[in-house]
């Protein structure tokens, strides 16, 4: 059985879709196109842009359904349900009433996207997590116990304080059942 | 420094720490809270009964214009005009039965208040916490003016005017001013103002909050922390007339109170009045011009004016009702303020609950239809229509119902049987049912209390402190 490393799997950090700080949400939808256009190393395309400091470090990144988050207008009954939540009603409970304020107020509209386009992207980017962090040298199965206790997309691959590349599920996923496709069971 | 400062001081500090989490820092809400130098000029007061075990116990502690009865113990707090009422203690050998234990005391329970500061506060009822039947305790808490602790254990919390929990634990939390809280237990939350939650798990949730904008009408807090509002206008406005209760230790016994009711030596009542039999007028109510049924109570802080209750009516810790008719069986729960006018009287039917902490404010009259169920703020008949459901209706539904600011979830019946078996407890303990010697009391046995009164240190360093104090049998 082959023994992946973290670096043996992961995308460089080269051919990932990255933005300075300060670009706003349509500039980085725009350099996610662009990164996916070059990419052809994997079926799977890139879903993620990474948010990278006037130094060139990784100090974030978006994923779609940050991009989607952005997209929402900051609704009142929004601080209203999660003011709920803390009562005790169930999840339940709290769909329906989510489902009930939307019908109420239109998402998709010409204001709010032009709105959403000139966010920055600090403003709703994804902080890094501690465990959301691998070595390059870092074996799969320590990849995979990250990916799923931390419920991640995707890892930072780390050679020493320099971030190298990402290495997502979907290419640790292939890695994995390609060796137990091979098994022939 | 004064000692009574440094208590002082030290119960701010420790209830800071508790709350620490929140980052709720109560300590400018307790700069303006009570006047120190005040505090040498009024006596404490406690009941005897042969009803109630004996118990009081206060060290290192000021407690003025403070009432007890039953077995309290108070340290290290500092207590102003607050009732602590210990008629409601478990007794040795009951057996207290709650989410399927069944618990035999093994010793009378006991109000346990200690590092607190209660201002004007009612503390009522008994401990609902399993793991602590026999003591019903109170630490590291404080709280504002018209605050009810009702069977209620507290723990590191604040409670802002006229807050109540009811029937809950709470632990480091900070209560906002006029919230309701019955949830069983809670802990490290910070509810805002105006917020009605009950709670019971399994069965029913049940969640109202004021608009913030229109609560502050009726109660706010300045920007040193005072309370203000037409909440405290209505008690500003008459508590002169509670000097002269206060002022004189032996009062005549009023002969046109019936042998069965029971009307408190520390109550205001003014004519025109009618008391019917079974009635129960506790300290610091206030009787104006009014007539109470058969079985209706008024108990603590309550103000009934220009009103008329027909029988069986609740009138629960600290409701004000002005030009209102209540019919048979109406429940007026805790701090509601239901708000007639002269040209604009309001009307409930029978058997029709208030909810606890509503506001019923209108300037046309208004006619709440009998076995309905109100909450919140109701100034007009389409507020009486978004925030009202029948009785029937209620029992019929199950499952999420969303009406105006009313969010519900679960067993509308098990709302409305636990509302009604509680006015039917709270009727019963009261002795709304007595007949020819059968089901006596709080009406009935308060007529066999007398009251003593203790007087702080007058001068010193321990100025407004009282004695360290044992009273027994």
């Amino acid at each position: 059985m082959h023994q992946h490393l973290a670096k043996d799997l992961m995308v460089p950090i080269s051919e990932y879709a990255t933005v300075e700080i300060g670009t706003p949400l349509i500039e980085a939808i725009q350099a996610l196109e662009v990164a996916q256009g070059m990419y052809t190393e994997s079926k799977y395309q890139h879903r993620a842009v990474l948010v990278l400091d006037k130094s060139g470090n990784v100090v974030g990144k978006i994923t779609q359904i940050r991009a989607l988050k952005a997209i929402e207008p900051d609704f009142d009954f929004l601080h209203d349900i999660e003011d709920i939540k803390k009562f005790k009603f169930s999840e339940d409970y709290l769909v329906q009433l989510r489902t009930v304020y939307r019908e109420k107020s239109k998402i998709i509209n010409t204001e709010t996207l032009t709105a959403a386009a000139n966010k920055k992207v600090e403003e709703f980017m994804q902080d890094h997590s501690p465990g959301e962090y691998i070595d390059e040298n870092g074996s799969i199965d320590q990849a995979i116990h990250k990916i799923v206790s931390g419920k991640h997309l995707s890892l930072l691959v780390t050679n020493g304080d320099r971030i190298t590349g990402i290495l997502r599920v979907a290419d640790v996923f292939t890695a994995v059942f390609g060796e137990l496709t091979a098994l022939k069971l | 420094m004064n000692e009574l400062i440094k208590l002082y001081q030290r119960i701010v500090q420790r209830v800071n720490i508790n709350l620490r989490e929140l980052k709720f820092d109560i300590s400018p809400y307790a700069q303006h809270l009570i006047a120190i130098d005040q505090m040498k000029n009024f006596y404490a007061f406690y009941g005897i009964t042969m009803d109630h075990p004996l118990d009081l116990h206060f060290e290192h502690s000021a407690l003025a214009g403070s009432y007890f009865l039953g077995k309290c113990k108070v340290s290290n707090s500092i207590l102003y005009k607050s009732d602590i009422r210990g008629d409601e203690l478990k007794r040795k050998g009951h057996v207290f039965q709650s989410n399927g234990f069944s618990i035999t005391l093994g010793k009378d329970e006991l109000i346990d208040i200690h590092d607190s500061a209660l201002i004007k506060t009612l503390v009522h009822n008994y401990s609902h916490d399993l793991e602590t039947p026999d003591r019903f305790f109170i630490k590291d808490t404080l709280s504002m003016d018209y605050a009810n602790i009702h069977g209620a254990p507290s723990d590191g919390c604040f409670l802002g005017p006229f807050a109540t929990v009811d029937l809950t634990t709470m632990r480091d939390c900070a209560i906002g001013s006029y919230s309701y809280i019955q949830a069983v237990e809670i802990s490290h939350l910070n509810i805002d103002p105006g917020t009605i939650w009950l709670h019971s798990p399994g069965k029913f949730n049940f969640l109202y909050k004021y608009p913030k904008d229109q609560l502050e009408e009726y109660i706010t807090l300045s920007s040193d922390k005072v309370p203000l509002g037409k909440l405290i206008d209505f008690i500003d406005d008459r508590e002169e007339k509670f000097q002269r209760v206060f002022d004189f230790v032996n009062l005549e016994e009023m002969d046109i109170v019936p042998k069965t009711s029971s009307l408190d030596r520390y109550a205001v009542i003014l004519p025109n009045f009618k008391i019917a039999e079974n009635v129960l007028i506790s300290q610091r109510a206030y009787i104006e011009n009014s007539s109470l049924g058969k079985g209706a109570n008024a108990q603590e802080n309550c103000f009934i004016v220009n009103s008329t209750l027909h029988g069986y009516n609740v009138s629960a810790h600290g409701s004000k009702i002005l030009e209102t008719d209540l019919q048979k069986g109406v429940f007026t729960g805790f701090n509601s303020f239901v708000l007639g006018k002269p040209q604009a009287r309001i009307n409930v039917g029978e058997e029709s609950i208030i909810m606890p902490h509503t506001i019923i404010d209108c300037d046309k009259p208004l006619n709440i239809p009998a076995n309905h169920i109100v909450w919140g703020l109701i100034k007009n008949s389409k507020d009486l229509e978004s925030n009202s459901l029948s009785l029937e209706q209620l029992a019929a539904h199950r499952g999420p119902l969303t009406k105006g600011r009313m969010h519900f979830e679960g067993s509308g019946a098990a709302l409305v049987k636990a509302m009604k078996d509680r006015i039917h407890h709270i009727l019963e303990v009261n002795g709304a049912f007595y007949d020819n010697g059968e089901n006596n009391g709080h009406a009935q046995r308060n007529q066999k209390l007398s009251l003593n009164t203790i007087q702080p240190f007058q001068f010193g360093e321990s100025m407004g402190m009282y004695p360290n104090i044992r009273i027994l049998p």
